[in-house]
């Protein structure tokens, strides 16, 4: 079972953003996809998750196109991405949050709220006792009833990470997991990433920090001026002289 | 000849549209909100234009009078209040737009009363043209609004305040690294938004009637020249408002009097459906 | 008095009813209606002619909240792909053009003369009595209205869109549909409204055109925005406040009786475009505090 994406394309007025991408992410992996800014990594998550739509090119989860879906489909077809810049309910509680990205209930249709009160509440119990496991795996229990709005930057983080495990999805994209963390909780984020792969949820991260990444992820991808460059075990990939130029020299 | 003699009105009614459009798009390309004080604004320019042409006679006179007492009423509101909200939500500015709206309302209602009054111009003979007929007053506001547009087409396009709108306008961020005042910019923006909406209110007044409802009447159909036009797209602003004005006219015969609002309200939304960039504006402009 | 003070509390109760289907609209999804009004002039039309045809009012209020809620419903598919300031305008003219349709339909709606002689609830009792049980029917509609809305509020779906009002994008990242949930809600924050709206005709018992100006629709966003968006109770207090501003501003004017009726319509317009503009800039939160510590 893979995510693949085939040839796709995506331009803004001239820039080519996208230029003939191909990848396939197997859904159990912990997969990492690097390449310098403007590489085209972000653009790349936001046309897989149907957020932007592609010129041009296929993109099939588990042997179904998807390509042709809207981004809230995709999500319910179980593959869930976060953003780059949190986007949390800010005025909700962390529980509030994570209760909220809960899928198919019950209590979300007026009819369902007004006229099955029995089963709502029943999913409600259901829905608040994954809700602990989660703000307990995520260690955010301290926090758990503040507005979301006032946690920090890495809290914020974590909690895009709970709300996406919330949706029990396949495969979750991370957008810079460990941007403006501290250095403590990056430890701890990827501790619960490769518990959470071990029970069979996939992982497609993009990560400016390399040094974190590699230790994470068994397999990754370059990227550079809309191509995949290169693809494969973290340590081949980073010595291939092209990935060497394109990225790591950009840097020097 | 008698479409041709609707497209003349349309013309001018156009013009009151694209007045109003200008002012909108410039405030919604470079502040970024909808400014629903604009009718009002218009209102204004109409009760000062008047007091001014009865005091002199002259339109002329009239037309500086509604540009100056709108501009400055703008730049006041920009001031008090949409300046100490902008970095708010755009509904803030949207709802703060609205309360100065009805206070300038409330102004002009208390200060002029709630008759409707009317522009006393003396009667000339129409010229002929062809068998359509175009009236000296007609020629006088176009000669105005032409002067205004002139202004302020000049002002953006070659002045390095306007450059400096423009670079606001495509890009906020990217014109501030590149040196840009924007305290400067938002003073011209809002002298220039209110200048032209003043301009406009006199039109709309001459044409019809001054009442403190008046200019609130035309802030749909300059929303929807403003979109039409392409949101931060000055020059598609007048243009669209023009179309609008000629589609106005061209229709009232089928659709009746009292619908050519209701049609202003149709174009918004098949524009907004098919082609919310509008004619000629960019699909982000205008955030 | 007794009579007086059940007038008032009529008409505030017709206000809250018009601010609880704003509160939900706007304080809870976020979404930027600035055409309340022409949802509150389809229910009260809507009820007043059939009534005039004959239908009993049983059927009549129900027929102003169907019909209010579906006007909603092609606005709503068609402006909620519309970004929030192109959804406000978008609103504020469709209420606009329901205020034309009726003043130009004179062959429905009788135009700018109006529709006189509406049926008043409780005919068959006499003066006070009429009075008081049409204050109980509608005490009981807002209370009911009252719990509707506290119960979306506090249910997964009232969860929701408060999760979409904070952020969209997020929300369609979980696989759930905002368009759809914000369709919802504008049906029945509209059919309230039509609810309000038939309740208004039955006891004005005369209406027209000039009765449903957008300045209605600010009235009810000064009544939330005052009682304190996205909270139930906000809308109340706020309706309250609101009636005591529009009552208040009646008794001066009788009590300073060199201004003339159209000046006090103008003072009141610069007072609520004032308040607007002060509780924007100054206490956006409203008078009752932060939403998020409901």
């Amino acid at each position: 079972m893979t995510l693949e994406i085939r040839n796709v394309t995506k331009a803004f007025g001239g820039f080519q953003a996208l230029d003939g991408v191909r990848l396939s992410v197997p859904l159990d992996s912990l997969f990492g996809l690097i390449g310098p800014n403007g590489a085209g990594k972000s653009t790349l998550f936001s046309v897989i998750s149907g957020f932007l739509s592609a010129d041009q090119g296929e993109i099939t989860l588990g042997g179904r196109r998807i390509d042709g879906l809207s981004a809230p489909a995709r999500a319910r077809a179980g593959m869930v991405r976060t953003f780059q810049v949190p986007r949390e309910f800010s005025h909700l509680t962390v529980r509030e949050n994570l209760m909220a990205a809960a899928p198919a209930q019950t209590g979300e249709g007026l009819f369902g709220l007004f006229f099955r009160p029995g089963t709502v509440r029943r999913e409600e119990a259901a829905i608040a006792a994954r809700v602990e496991e989660t703000i307990a795996l995520l260690k955010l229990t301290r926090v758990a009833d503040q507005p979301s709005g006032k946690l920090s930057g890495g809290q914020k983080k974590l909690l895009e990470l709970g709300r996406a495990l919330m949706v029990e999805p396949r495969l979750i994209l991370l957008d810079e997991p460990f941007a403006g963390v501290n250095p403590v909780l990056i430890g701890e984020i990827m501790e619960r990433i490769a518990e959470l792969n071990g029970r069979g949820i996939g992982f497609l991260v993009i990560e400016h920090d390399l040094e974190a990444l590699t230790r994470l992820v068994s397999r990754m991808a370059v990227m550079d001026r809309g191509r995949v460059l290169a693809e494969g075990e973290p340590a081949a990939v980073l010595d291939e002289p092209q990935v060497r130029e394109a990225y790591l020299g950009g840097l020097s | 000849m008698f479409y041709a003699q609707l497209l003349v009105n349309g013309l001018v009614q156009g013009l009151v549209i694209g007045l109003a459009a200008l002012s909108i798009t410039l405030v919604f390309g470079i502040a970024r909100f909808p400014n629903a004080a604009t009718g009002d604004a218009m209102t204004l320019g109409g009760y000062s234009a008047l007091a001014a042409f009865k005091a002199t006679g002259s339109m002329a006179l009239g037309g500086v009078a509604a540009f100056l007492a709108t501009a400055v009423v703008s730049l006041l509101a920009y001031l008090a209040v949409f300046r100490q909200l902008a970095n708010r939500s755009v509904v803030s500015l949207l709802v703060a737009s609205i309360g100065v709206a009805f206070f300038i309302r409330a102004v002009l209602g208390v200060t002029f009363g709630h008759a409707q009054q009317v522009f006393m111009a003396p009667l000339s003979r129409p010229y002929v043209l062809g068998g359509v007929r175009i009236t000296p007053l007609d020629l006088q506001l176009a000669a105005v609004a032409a002067i205004a547009l002139a202004a302020v087409f000049g002002l953006l396009y070659f002045t390095p305040i306007g450059r400096q709108m423009r670079a606001v306008a495509d890009n906020r961020d990217l014109a501030r690294v590149s040196g840009v005042r924007p305290g400067r910019v938002m003073v011209a923006l809002w002298l220039l938004a209110g200048g032209v909406a003043g301009v406009g209110g006199m039109m709309l007044g001459v044409k019809t009637i001054v009442s403190p409802e008046s200019g609130w009447e035309m802030l749909l159909p300059a929303f929807t020249a403003a979109i039409l036009g392409g949101i931060g797209s000055p020059g598609g602003a007048v243009l669209a408002g023009l179309l609008l004005g000629v589609a106005q006219e061209a229709s009232t015969p089928f659709v009746g009097f009292t619908y050519k609002i209701a049609l202003a309200f149709v174009i918004m939304l098949a524009v907004l459906l098919v082609r919310p960039r509008g004619l000629f504006g960019r699909v982000e402009g205008a955030r | 008095m007794d009579a007086y003070l059940a007038a008032i509390a009529i008409i505030a109760l017709i206000y809250v009813l018009l601010s609880l289907g704003l509160t939900l609209q706007y304080g809870l999804t976020g979404l930027i209606n600035f055409g309340h009004v022409g949802f509150f002039a389809i229910g009260a039309y809507t009820s007043a002619l059939l009534a005039l045809k004959g239908v009993p009012l049983i059927l009549t209020f129900p027929a102003a909240a169907v019909l209010a809620g579906l006007s909603a419903w092609p606005i709503g598919l068609v402006s909620l792909r519309l970004r929030d300031d192109y959804f406000a305008i978008v609103t504020l003219g469709f209420s606009e053009v329901v205020r034309i349709v009726i003043t130009s339909e004179k062959w429905l709606t009788n135009g700018v003369q109006g529709v006189p002689g509406i049926p008043r609830l409780f005919e068959g009792l006499q003066g006070f009595a009429a009075q008081a049980a049409t204050l109980a029917v509608i005490l009981a509609v807002t209370i009911v209205a009252v719990w509707m809305i506290l119960r979306i509020a506090k249910s997964p779906f009232g969860r929701l869109i408060e999760a979409i009002r904070d952020n969209e994008e997020a929300v369609k990242a979980l696989g759930k549909d905002p368009a759809s949930f914000k369709i919802q809600v504008l049906i029945v924050g509209a059919a309230i409204a039509g609810v309000a709206g038939a309740f208004y005709a039955h006891y004005i018992t005369y209406i027209v055109p000039d009765q449903f100006i957008p300045l209605v629709t600010f009235y009810v966003w000064m009544a939330v925005i005052m009682g304190g968006v996205g909270r139930v109770s906000g809308a109340v207090v706020g309706a309250a406040i609101l009636m005591v501003f529009l009552e208040g501003s009646r008794f001066l004017r009788d009590i300073v009786p060199w201004i003339s009726e159209v000046d006090m319509a103008s003072v009141r317009i610069g007072v609520v475009g004032l308040l607007l503009i002060l509780f924007v800039m100054f206490r956006p939160q409203g008078l009752m505090g932060d939403y998020t510590k409901r």
